[in-house]
């Protein structure tokens, strides 16, 4: 139920991505809709469920962005098991949680991203800091609006542990 | 023997350095070959492909949408275009009733100018408001009275021929007997052969000839003018045609008239105010 939860976030996020695209060139620099499906999912607490997770919707965003294929693979794999381990041993819950683990990776993959780039292409981000708070805000709110919106309408906790904590 | 607590942890973070190591290596990969013109490695190709639908459906749909809002923006432009097109078809075809109207005006005034021209006498035009020759008692009413110096047994007559005298006036309205009412008497001459005669109403919108005699030259088509001889109706104005003339049970004629002028269409007339005949001499006629 949750991977079909995931592959129907993952289309999503890609409609969003596309509908962005074709409206609003260059919205994906102020937010990231992937990041907030892997959040979503990584909170469960599974880790190799959060690093299939983090590939797969890394690898859509790079084949459908101008990236090194590959690059959001990795920082999104980095985010989903930073956020997984979290919740492996914490087991947090509810919008303010969801937003906390949000705001960290949004944070995360951006860092990720800059070093990669760095290192891969010797190349240097234009305003990294200022990209990386309004990614952050955007990203931060619509993720939580996404998350209350869920919560509405599932009417139970979005997100259901997947895991025991501690359990690995 | 149980497996050590310690190694379970370990499994994913093995997994998630083989993973990132594995992307590394992918984006090493991509790094080399990602320059202008280069073909995208087979395995983004593949995630393109597999995914594909999506951003294409995503553009249908926008593509749709967009067509959809523009053919009905269109379609509105196009209904308040044919909204003012419908509104001055009916504009424009108002007018051109109005000029019509105006041009058959125009031209009835024109030729009821030069024909009351003809008469020597003073003449002013009025306009037939109320019509009735439904009755035996056949009558117009004028919007014009005495303060335009209409007077009673003013004659009136418009382009086609003779229509009546003023019975009764007021300050701003007459009232006229038409010749076709049966207490209408009106002096007349045949113009062919000048036979003279009295016109009175046959009751029916139509005329008789009386005071001919059986022996006078009348016949069908000959054209009846106003005799001038009543000290009411100018002399020489149409009347109408004979359209039946027989000899009588007496020693007289009979003779019926079509009326020249259609009382039924009577608009504006010219008031013909007659000499009058003075007193005295009116005491000593016969």
């Amino acid at each position: 139920m949750r991977w079909l939860r995931f592959a129907i976030g993952l289309l999503i996020a890609l409609t969003l991505h596309s509908l962005l695209d074709s409206f609003f060139p260059n919205a994906l620099a102020f937010f990231n809709p992937y990041v907030i499906l892997v959040v979503y999912y990584s909170m469960g607490g599974n880790i190799l469920g959060a690093i299939i997770a983090g590939v797969f919707a890394g690898f859509v965003q790079d084949a459908f962005s101008g990236a090194i294929f590959g690059l959001h693979a990795f920082s999104l794999t980095v985010c989903a098991y930073a956020v997984a381990y979290v919740n492996s041993r914490l087991v947090l819950r509810g919008t303010l949680a969801f937003g906390a683990c949000l705001a960290g990776a949004v944070v995360m993959n951006e860092l990720v991203i800059y070093l990669l780039v760095i290192i891969l292409l010797k190349q240097k981000v234009e305003m990294f800091e200022q990209g990386l708070i309004v990614k952050t805000i955007f990203t931060l709110l619509f993720g939580m609006l996404v998350y209350q919106l869920l919560l509405l309408f599932l009417r139970e906790e979005p997100i259901a542990a997947t895991q025991r904590p501690a359990g690995w | 023997m149980a497996a050590p607590t310690d190694v379970i942890p370990r499994r994913p973070t093995l997994l998630f350095i083989v993973v990132l190591a594995l992307l590394f290596i992918l984006m090493s990969l991509s790094t080399r070959t990602r320059y202008v013109g280069e073909t995208r490695t087979m395995f983004e190709r593949a995630v393109m492909v597999l995914f594909s639908p999506v951003p294409k459906t995503v553009n249908w749909i926008g593509g749709t949408a967009s067509d959809m809002y523009h053919g009905y923006l269109d379609m509105r432009r196009s209904v308040s275009e044919n909204n003012d097109l419908h509104r001055k078809v009916a504009d424009l075809t108002t007018e051109n009733l109005k000029l019509r109207q105006s041009e058959t005006d125009l031209r009835r005034l024109r030729s009821l100018l030069g024909y009351s021209e003809q008469f020597g006498m003073q003449t002013s035009m009025a306009q037939a408001i109320m019509l009735d020759t439904s009755t035996r008692f056949k009558s117009i009413i004028l919007d014009r009275g005495s303060n335009s110096g209409i007077e009673v047994n003013d004659a009136i007559v418009n382009a086609n021929g003779l229509i009546g005298r003023v019975v009764l006036t007021t300050k701003d309205m007459s009232k006229v007997q038409l010749i076709v009412d049966s207490n209408s008497s009106v002096g007349s001459l045949v113009e062919r052969t000048r036979r003279q005669g009295v016109i009175r109403g046959d009751g029916a919108n139509g005329l008789q000839m009386y005071d001919v005699p059986s022996l006078a030259d009348v016949q069908e088509g000959d054209a009846v003018l106003s005799a001038g001889i009543d000290g009411i109706y100018p002399k020489g104005i149409p009347i109408g045609v004979v359209t039946k003339a027989e000899k009588g049970q007496e020693l007289f004629k009979t003779i019926h008239i079509r009326p020249s002028v259609d009382f039924g269409s009577v608009e504006e007339v010219i008031v013909i105010h007659t000499r009058k005949i003075p007193n005295d001499v009116v005491r000593y006629a016969p």
